[in-house]
């Protein structure tokens, strides 16, 4: 090589490296106007744009909730605008399903945002948001669902339900519906959302003494079940419960179907997609879902929502798409409650939300900063989601 | 610059360097996110809390633990796999660490996926010390003696046996240092994350580290911070320079790699300045180099160094050496002649250890090589030229010599770490010596060149400097001339007879039969594996057997006709 | 006895997709790990192809084993053939492939998004047989039968072809087969785009198989992949589908005995016996080799 290129490229490299030096700190999105506004409600006027951050997984293995969760927030805030008074500055940035960026964006957020969404997955949560709490800005977990989010600060609040909240309750009416007595429990034993699922499903199938014949571990990347659904087949249960996400339902729900098991196959918040029905077709009939987000409701909200975003996207939203939705609905009533899009008012109000009308339903932030709002146990019938009981 | 960023600089170097610990030995082990793995699990788990003991001297035991159980598990991996080469190595060590994770994912007491949480205490200023450390330990170790014995092993594993490098004890150290580097690593990250994840030690990881070690350049010691720095700026630069999020970025990431890779050959690392061993400008200096390093002296003339008898090896029915006996005296200058394929190479192969006979005893210098390692024989005082060049190519040639001098060199890496003055001049001492044995050899102007890139000539030439720099007693020479014009075998030929001056027992083979009958005092003939006549030169070129040999051979030269191999 | 065939459709997608690893192993002496790349853009490009074009899944397979061979010309091109006679070309074809796969992924990302696609419900009548206990589809028949088909073809080829003979010389010494005349690099490209051909047509019909498409699918088996060219023996083409057959048995069976947590266990165990006991796999011959 000659001298020529090695000098180029030298000069090249350290260039990198000095920008990356060079990179902090000077575009503060609040600036020139004040983010103390006056008014209140609905006649709040804020001068600046409030600057939203959301730290969301837009490529690597979570890139596609993370890409749901930035559609729903792109409508949100560009809905948002159109009312009067107050307008949020949205920036979306990527952590690649990695928890090194995930801190480094967090770290940038803290500098310069007055209020962080995300981030997508419960493990880069516990990694990204501490950093969040240090600096004093408050958080707002759209998609998180293990326990124990909340409990890392005072600024740290969710308005996704923890699994807690949901299966308990899916397990509930699945055993009235179906009179379930046995079960085969699946779940991905790699992931902490499914597996924290996995906790509770447990513990409520025994609260509701149902019967666990079997429970068989998958990896979150096994797309292939046929030979976990030949075991579960085999001790001939009356359901399978099943803690995993979208990636793994298609095909586990078709694989199932096809080797001709025919129980209702009962899951959690990672089957609340449309794609299960989209991508599977017959199969997904019979699937019970136990959600966050009922998609059929009839809400005024929420039939608005789905028409704005199929409109917008071409495409149905899914449950991470709704809760990042009415995070920044959540997030908007706090800011105009207080009337300003400072920090410190963002995380008064914040805990104070209560009783706002969502997509997800009425919603309240309760004393550990956590969202309480009714769930939905829905079936699948006919190609969609229509609620069990 | 974040705080985060400083900090993933240092911890992404510092696995680098876990990469960079085997990749110097020319290993391919993807089982450092393993060691990681199970060095930050262990810490978290046993050191004391941060809240209860003050956040370093946590940290400091929890280093310690992570680093002891990285190693352990080196040791543990490296014992049943150190005869593994290349791309099994690799896939061996990755199943090692697949297996860790799946192992932690199932534990109990690590939280499965969910993980486990750990005090953040780890600031850029801690990281950087400890990258500081670990820099500074590869740093010392490349010029030392057993940097450059792992380096030649990565260049040539049989020539750096031959050399008498212990080639198992080097891997498995360089395989526990690897260990060692991973939990720091791993500790380092448990400490600083806050979640400790099974999830993060995956195969991605793995493959990181490698890229930023390659990608930073796998022999410079610098190499795997610029690697770290590169990897985990670019895409900070991304995000500070606009570039939208998504896909765009990790094409762009890729791309980087794809170009850096392709046009910067070895690596990041290839744009500084290098720094090699030089030779003294005056030889003189060091005066007391003069002495014998080996502290072995020559068996006493007459001495019995080599007997070998009835010694046979089939290759699958193949007879290449049948029932041969020889015995070398000390001080003698044994030629071995015979035409191509009659086995000449095979039987000193034999004589150093490097190929076991298929039966027959072999005794060398009080050894017995094809029982005794290869190491061990160079040791006692066997060394050799090979007939195609071995050399270490990316090493310079003053640096080939002093792998040569292994045998007689004093270990300094240790005292090179604490910058003890014994080591500088060791080092020193040992220069000087390759530096003569560079100069008899008449490679004095060609010290700092790549031997790869040396003339052909000039290569047979480094073969020789590289032999006689082990001090040896019995020198083995495989066509050493070959290649050479008549001027440079004549300095070949002067050269062999002031060591045989100077009491070195020799043993040579060459097609050059003029040159044999010029230098040797005894003549060995094989041909189909036997030997079919012994004597002085003037005996053999007498002997009908072995006009015979060479007339009915199909590319016979008769003895006593100047001849050269031309290849 | 379901656990048999399930074991066996499993382990011939393994086999399909390590065969096209081994076969540049083998003859080339490079591992491309671009390789799961392809396979992934293979499954999205073949979805395209049926549920967008509307061909029929017998058109699309053999336009998808096009495709992968162009992708394969593309990586010889690109990340390998500059890095030759380079004394670290090794790894640098190693760490060449993973940026240029890394490439190719970004571009899925941005072509077809992030979110999970499968073959239209109709591309392949869900016929199933009834065998006693067990239940077979009709298009996991077919797959085990086109990996069979597509292995003897390749084994065949490789053993008795002009091109096969061309390959062995290659792979023998690249310097003679110069002199004799073989033009190397056409040999070296042609190896490539077969071996992604076989990459991508295991994809199309891993997808279909599984009835998903997934940007991370090809590094999900890629470690499966390296697993089966091992227990098989490196560069033995034989060796890769037994190979995939082995581990595809020994997962399901670890499914049923030992217990789905250590599913993954059994399989890398297995291998890292196999590697210490038998470094040269079950059909390699016993040649080291370096990267």
């Amino acid at each position: 090589m000659n001298t020529t290129v090695k000098t180029l490229a030298l000069a090249g490299s350290l260039a990198l490296i000095l920008s990356a030096c060079g990179e902090s700190g000077d575009d503060n999105a609040s600036g020139g106007g004040e983010l103390a506004g006056s008014g209140s409600g609905d006649s709040c006027v804020i001068e600046a744009p409030v600057p939203v951050g959301a730290a969301l997984s837009l490529t690597g293995a979570a890139a596609s909730y993370g890409e749901s969760q930035r559609k729903g927030l792109e409508l949100a805030a560009e809905q948002l605008a159109e009312q009067e008074g107050v307008t949020y500055e949205l920036t979306v940035e990527d952590d690649a399903t990695d928890p090194r960026q995930g801190i480094t964006v967090f770290e940038q957020f803290a500098e310069d945002q007055s209020v962080i969404i995300g981030p997508t997955l419960s493990n880069g949560a516990f990694q990204a948001q501490p950093i969040a709490q240090e600096a004093g800005v408050p958080v707002v977990a759209i998609s998180n669902t293990a326990s124990g989010i909340t409990e890392q600060g005072d600024y740290i609040f969710r308005v996704s339900l923890t699994e807690a909240q949901v299966i308990p309750q899916t397990v509930e009416i699945s055993k009235e519906e179906f009179g379930l007595e046995k079960v085969v429990v699946m779940y991905s034993n790699d992931d902490a959302f499914t597996e924290s699922g996995y906790d509770v499903f447990a513990s409520a199938l025994e609260e509701q003494g149902v019967e666990v014949l079997d429970t068989l571990t998958f990896s979150k990347a096994d797309t292939d079940f046929r030979a976990l659904l030949t075991e579960a087949r085999a001790a001939e249960p009356d359901a399978i419960v099943v803690s995993g996400l979208i990636e793994a339902a298609i095909p586990l729900v078709t694989q199932a179907r096809e080797l001709g098991i025919e129980v209702p196959i009962i899951g959690g918040n990672g089957f609340n997609n449309p794609q299960l029905m989209s991508e599977t077709g017959d199969a997904a009939e019979g699937v019970v879902v136990g959600a966050a987000w009922n998609s059929a409701s009839e809400g005024e909200l929420n039939t608005a929502f789905l028409a704005d975003f199929e409109e917008k996207f071409g495409h149905q939203p899914d449950q991470f798409a709704a809760q990042a939705y009415a995070g920044m609905t959540v997030i908007d009533h706090a800011v105009r409650a207080g009337c300003s899009g400072e920090r410190e008012a963002i995380k008064e109000n914040l805990g104070a939300v209560s009783d706002v009308e969502t997509v997800l339903g009425t919603l309240s932030i309760n004393a550990d900063r956590d969202a309480e709002h009714p769930a939905v146990v829905q079936v699948v019938e006919g190609g969609s989601f229509t609620p069990l009981n | 610059m974040s705080e985060s960023v400083l900090v993933f600089i240092a911890l992404n170097a510092i696995l680098a360097y876990s990469f960079y610990a085997v990749l110097v030995a020319g290993q391919l082990s993807l089982g450092q996110a393993g060691f990681a793995a199970l060095g930050g699990f262990t810490a978290a788990a046993l050191a004391p809390a941060p809240s209860e003991v003050g956040d370093l001297p946590a940290l400091l035991v929890a280093v310690v633990i992570g680093m002891v159980v990285g190693a352990l598990a080196a040791v543990v991996l490296g014992l049943p796999t150190m005869h593994l080469r290349g791309v099994f190595l690799a896939i061996a060590t990755l199943g090692f660490a697949e297996a860790v994770r799946i192992l932690l994912i199932n534990a109990e007491w690590t939280g499965g996926a969910n993980g486990m949480s750990v005090t953040k205490v780890v600031t850029p200023v801690i990281a950087w010390v400890c990258l500081a450390l670990v820099a500074y330990w590869f740093w010392r170790q490349g010029p030392s003696s057993y940097g450059r014995a792992l380096a030649a092993i990565r260049e040539d594993e049989l020539a750096a046996r031959a050399m008498g490098i212990d080639v198992g004890r080097h891997r498995l150290s360089a395989f526990v240092t690897a260990g060692a580097v991973a939990g720091l690593y791993g500790v380092l990250w448990a400490y600083y994350v806050r979640l400790l994840a099974p999830e993060d030690f995956d195969f991605a990881r793995a493959i990181d580290g490698l890229v930023m070690a390659v990608v930073g350049g796998s022999t410079v010691w610098l190499g795997p911070l610029l690697g770290g720095a590169f990897m985990t700026s670019v895409p900070e630069v991304l995000r500070s320079i606009g570039v939208e999020a998504g896909w765009i970025r990790p094409f762009i990431s890729s791309a980087l790699l794809l170009v850096v890779i392709i046009f910067l050959p070895g690596g990041l690392g290839s744009l500084l300045p290098r720094v090699g061993a030089r030779a003294p400008a005056d030889l003189a200096e060091g005066g007391e180099g003069l002495a014998p390093r080996s502290g072995r002296a020559l068996p006493s003339p007459g001495e019995t160094v080599v007997r070998v008898s009835g010694g046979n090896k089939d290759y699958g029915g193949v007879h290449a050496v049948r029932d041969v006996d020889l015995t070398i005296a000390s001080g003698e200058v044994v030629g071995l002649i015979g035409p191509n394929g009659a086995g000449k190479t095979t039987l000193v192969n034999m004589i150093s250890g490097l190929v076991p006979p298929s039966s027959g005893t072999f005794e060398v210098l009080g050894t017995t090589p094809g029982r005794t390692a290869v190491h061990k024989v160079a040791q006692a005082g066997v060394s050799r030229t090979f007939q195609h060049s071995k050399l270490f190519p990316r090493l310079s040639a003053l640096e080939n010599v002093l792998v040569g001098a292994h045998v007689v060199s004093r270990p300094t890496f240790l005292r090179r770490l604490l910058w003890l003055p014994g080591a500088r001049r060791d080092e020193s001492q040992v220069v000087v010596h390759a530096a003569r044995c560079l100069e008899r050899a008449g490679l004095g102007d060609r010290s700092r060149e790549d031997a790869g890139s040396l003339s052909y000539g000039d290569q047979r030439r480094l073969e020789i400097a590289r032999a006689l720099a082990a001090e040896p007693s019995l020198l083995i020479l495989d066509e050493p001339a070959a290649g050479m014009n008549h001027v440079e075998a004549d300095a070949l030929s002067r050269l062999i007879g002031s060591l045989a001056a100077e009491g070195l027992t020799i043993l040579l083979i060459e097609h050059n039969v003029g040159m044999v009958m010029r230098t040797c005092d005894r003549i060995v003939v094989l041909n189909f594996g036997e030997v079919i006549a012994a004597g002085t030169p003037e005996e053999i070129v007498n002997d009908p057997a072995v006009v015979e040999a060479y007339l009915g051979g199909d590319d016979a030269t008769p003895p006593g006709t100047e001849t050269e191999e031309v290849r | 006895m379901q656990q048999l065939l399930n074991g066996l459709f499993l382990g011939s997608i393994y086999a399909l997709f390590a065969i096209g690893f081994t076969l540049v192993f083998g003859i080339l002496d490079r591992l491309n790990l671009a390789h799961p790349a392809v396979f992934a853009a293979a499954a999205f490009v073949g979805i395209e192809l049926v549920a967008v074009g509307g061909l029929s899944i017998w058109v699309a397979l053999p336009l998808v084993a096009v495709f992968g061979a162009f992708l394969g010309l593309v990586i010889e091109r690109v990340a390998f053939r500059p890095l030759r006679g380079r004394p670290d070309a090794h790894f640098a074809g190693l760490i060449g492939s993973i940026g240029l796969g890394g490439m190719f992924i970004a571009l899925l990302l941005w072509r077809y998004g992030p979110d999970t696609r499968r073959f239209p419900v109709e591309a392949f009548p869900s016929t199933a047989f009834d065998l006693g206990p067990a239940r077979v589809t009709l298009l996991q028949v077919a797959i085990l039968v086109i990996s069979v088909l597509l292995m003897a073809g390749l084994t065949w080829l490789v053993a008795r072809s002009r091109l096969g003979r061309a390959m062995r010389a290659v792979a023998e010494n690249p310097r003679a087969a110069t002199v004799l005349g073989l033009n190397v690099d056409r040999v070296t490209a042609t190896t490539f785009a077969l071996s992604s051909a076989l990459g991508a047509v295991a994809g199309a019909l891993f997808a279909l198989n599984v009835n998903s498409a997934q940007l991370g699918m090809g590094t999900a088996i890629e470690l499966k992949g390296l697993a089966v060219i091992i227990v098989g023996g490196m560069g033995s083409l034989p060796g890769a589908l037994v190979g995939g057959l082995i581990l595809g048995l020994a997962e399901v069976f670890a499914v049923q005995y030992v217990g789905s947590s250590w599913r993954d266990l059994v399989a890398f165990g297995l291998l890292f016996l196999l590697l210490v006991v038998r470094p040269q796999g079950l059909f390699g011959s016993r040649r080291v080799r370096e990267v």
